[in-house]
């Protein structure tokens, strides 16, 4: 008996067909000749690092040592850098949790809100945080303001669409005994759903400020205030020594919310 | 106390999971069903607390007919009907005694309970049905700490807390060892016989049905086989439940 099944051929699962291999064959081949139109299209042309290394390095002697003395006149710019982050990310937060709720297709209390809230969502997402920025700065002109409504509207997109999976994911075991004890939709959603995903949203929205410092440093280029305000103005001034203090403090920026971002979600996952 | 009467549920599917059962059960018994996978004790269940609306039929308690219940009337009428599952389904996060006073919600009507706070008295309630299922020294802890049969008499004790007239047990015992399993079987035949509960419990074990039960019911293919004082369930007529052979 034995030595029949060792006789027996192997399986057929075990072997990949023609048809399949030609089909893995056609995936890699089609990836190539995407790959290689978009070197044509994007004009990589790798000798222009040689021919622009000297203006490198004319650059990087003008910015070298950093202007430590203009500490002063950063410490205001960082703060509303980190403040644009801040207010984005918590506004973002307040907006994306309910939508989310909406969004996920086994709490959501009606099939036309789920679709509403799904539309929302990924209508703020769709649009770059940069386009929110020019468009909050047309309508209330420069400063900070604008870069945090630009970070919060982009969130609520980016948040609504994380939340609303993490609940779709949720074991539905505890919200099933606890209809069944008779509670209404509201105690069965703060006594089941809240304790099973708060900690899961809450290092969502941590990482997500750690995004949306790196957001708000940009957004200052199209004049939503912060540090990238101030690099910009730096770079056109040629103000190079500067431009790599600001660089300096950014990076002490963004390592130091990385750094907390991460401890804080290990303490709260 | 527990009165189903012809209660049927076909599946838009056409599949009938359940074929006219009648099921009486009285405060004080415990009534064990036993069946094959997918022979419909799940859906019988399921159609008492209405999780599943049932085709026709008709289920009392207390003279209170639940099949024509709908939105808040039937949350209300819920609270009499206590269930548990093979998993203990609790919220891991939150402490034992949360999960336990959780129970009560259905006759917590207040603001604050809706907004995931537990009344005091709530709380102190849970306390004596932990004592009940000897949980109390495991109050603080989270839920997601205790061991299978720890989570399982948790879960009972949640159902305690409900002050249910029937408790309904989906194979409670499907994923512990038979220490924990023989602890949770006598702990609802005392539940049964001191609270006088009226509790009907979905097993795949009939050792533990001719054990513990007052009545075994059999049930295959979604009809009722039998329902017989446990002494005078045949073992013969209970192996055919999972043989497939005509009873």
């Amino acid at each position: 008996m034995v030595t029949a099944d060792i006789a027996r051929p192997a399986p057929r699962l075990q072997t990949e067909s023609s048809g399949r291999r030609a089909l893995k064959f056609l995936i890699v081949f089609a990836v190539a000749i995407l790959f290689a139109q978009s070197l044509i299209v994007v004009e990589v042309k790798p000798q222009d690092f040689i021919t622009g290394v000297h203006g490198m390095a004319d650059i990087l002697r003008r910015a070298t040592p950093p202007d430590v003395g203009k500490i002063g006149t950063v410490i205001w710019p960082a703060l509303e850098t980190v403040d644009i982050a801040l207010f984005g990310t918590v506004a973002g937060i307040i907006m994306a949790l309910p939508l989310s709720v909406l969004a996920a297709a086994n709490v959501t209390p009606a099939r036309p809100l789920y679709y509403l809230a799904r539309g929302i969502i990924a209508f703020c997402r769709a649009v770059p945080d940069l386009v929110w920025a020019l468009l909050f700065v047309t309508a209330v002109g420069l400063g900070p303001f604008p870069g945090g409504c630009a970070v919060a509207v982009h969130s609520i997109g980016m948040l609504g669409r994380l939340f609303s999976e993490v609940i779709e994911d949720m074991d539905m075991g505890p919200v099933e005994a606890l209809t069944l004890t008779g509670a209404g939709r509201l105690q069965v959603f703060t006594h089941a759903v809240v304790p099973s995903v708060a900690p899961s949203l809450l290092g969502i929205g941590l990482y997500r400020f750690d995004e949306n410092l790196r957001s708000s440093l940009v957004l200052g280029f199209v004049g939503a205030g912060g540090l990238g305000f101030q690099l910009l103005t730096a770079m056109n001034l040629f103000q190079y020594r500067e431009v790599s203090l600001l660089l300096l403090v950014t990076f002490v920026l963004v390592m130091a919310a990385e750094r907390i971002s991460a401890a804080l979600r290990r303490l709260v996952l | 106390m527990l009165e189903v009467t012809q209660l049927s549920k076909r599946y838009p599917t056409g599949r009938v999971a359940l074929r006219q059962a009648n099921l009486r059960v009285a405060a004080g018994e415990l009534v064990i069903v036993l069946g094959s996978n997918g022979s419909g004790k799940s859906t019988l269940l399921r159609c008492i607390v209405r999780l599943i609306d049932p085709t026709e039929g008709s289920i009392k308690v207390d003279d209170r007919d639940l099949t024509r219940l709908s939105g808040r009337a039937l949350r209300r009428a819920r609270t009499a009907l206590a269930m548990i599952s093979q998993h203990a389904n609790l919220v891991k996060r939150r402490s034992v005694l949360a999960n336990v006073a959780c129970g009560a919600l259905g006759r917590c009507g207040d603001l604050r309970s809706r907004f995931g706070a537990l009344p005091q008295k709530e709380l102190d309630f849970a306390r004596r049905c932990l004592a009940e299922v000897a949980l109390e020294a495991q109050a603080r802890q989270r839920a997601g700490t205790l061991s299978g049969g720890q989570a399982q008499r948790c879960a009972i004790a949640r159902a305690l807390a409900q002050r249910p007239r029937v408790l309904l047990a989906d194979e409670p015992v499907a994923s512990l060892d038979p220490e924990a399993a023989e602890d949770i079987m006598r702990l609802l035949r005392r539940l049964a016989t001191e609270d006088n509960l009226a509790v009907i419990c979905v097993l795949h074990q009939p050792e533990l049905a001719y054990r513990y039960a007052d009545r075994i019911v059999g049930i295959r293919d979604g009809a009722i086989q039998f329902d017989l004082p446990a002494e005078q369930a045949a073992a013969g007529a209970v192996s055919t439940l999972y043989t497939g052979k005509a009873a």
